[in-house]
């Protein structure tokens, strides 16, 4: 998939992470997924976890986030 | 995966907040790509047995099956403490999915790698 959208709407922490992850391997390297997560922790976490799984954080203005899947796993 | 991390969890229906958010940090973990193990000891190793779990439901979580599910489907492993498991009189032939009866000698390898633990 090039390009995926998912609002996790209040969902957040591991339970939103572990899905998100699902959501962004699906993706094509260099596909993107459009996420809106309300979660208020997400505003640290969502950069976070693109910090320790490589994944390119594009945009970031919460809740909206674009995260692109990293070229090589 | 790029490091490791060790969720250590002790109980089971005597503290479901505790059983809960333990599956929340292991998910987290596994889901930003860390090698996960989720120790199941004491009370804890009930939640190995399956069915057991299927009630436990914390406001404003997931449902614990629905949280120990998506911890194994992407890759977590739960280890579950062998004596603590006889000692209850529980049933090896009805674990849940991916989890494994192990000995301490399989979590000491675990951490001697340098993995970090968080207890619940």
């Amino acid at each position: 998939m090039r390009e995926d959208s998912w609002d996790a709407g209040d969902m957040g922490c591991g339970e939103l992470i572990v899905l998100l992850r699902k959501r962004v391997r699906a993706l094509i390297p260099g596909g993107v997924l459009h996420l809106t997560a309300r979660d208020p922790g997400a505003v640290e976490d969502i950069p976070a976890w693109c910090r320790l799984t490589g994944h390119f954080l594009r945009n970031a203005e919460h809740p909206f986030y674009d995260i692109e899947r990293k070229k090589e796993d | 995966m790029a490091g490791k991390l060790c969720v250590s969890l002790t109980n089971a229906k005597n503290d479901t907040d505790k059983a809960t958010v333990a599956f929340v940090i292991a998910n987290a973990a596994v889901g930003s790509d860390q090698e996960t193990l989720v120790f199941l000891s004491t009370e804890g190793v009930r939640l190995a047995v399956e069915g057991y779990a299927d009630d436990i439901h914390e406001t404003g979580f997931a449902p614990l099956k629905e949280l120990m599910a998506n911890f194994v489907e992407a890759g977590g492993t739960i280890f579950v403490c062998s004596p603590c498991f006889k000692k209850r009189g529980l049933d090896e032939n009805t674990l849940v999915k991916g989890a494994k009866i192990v000995g301490g000698a399989k979590l000491v390898e675990f951490l001697a790698s340098g993995a970090p633990c968080v207890s619940y």
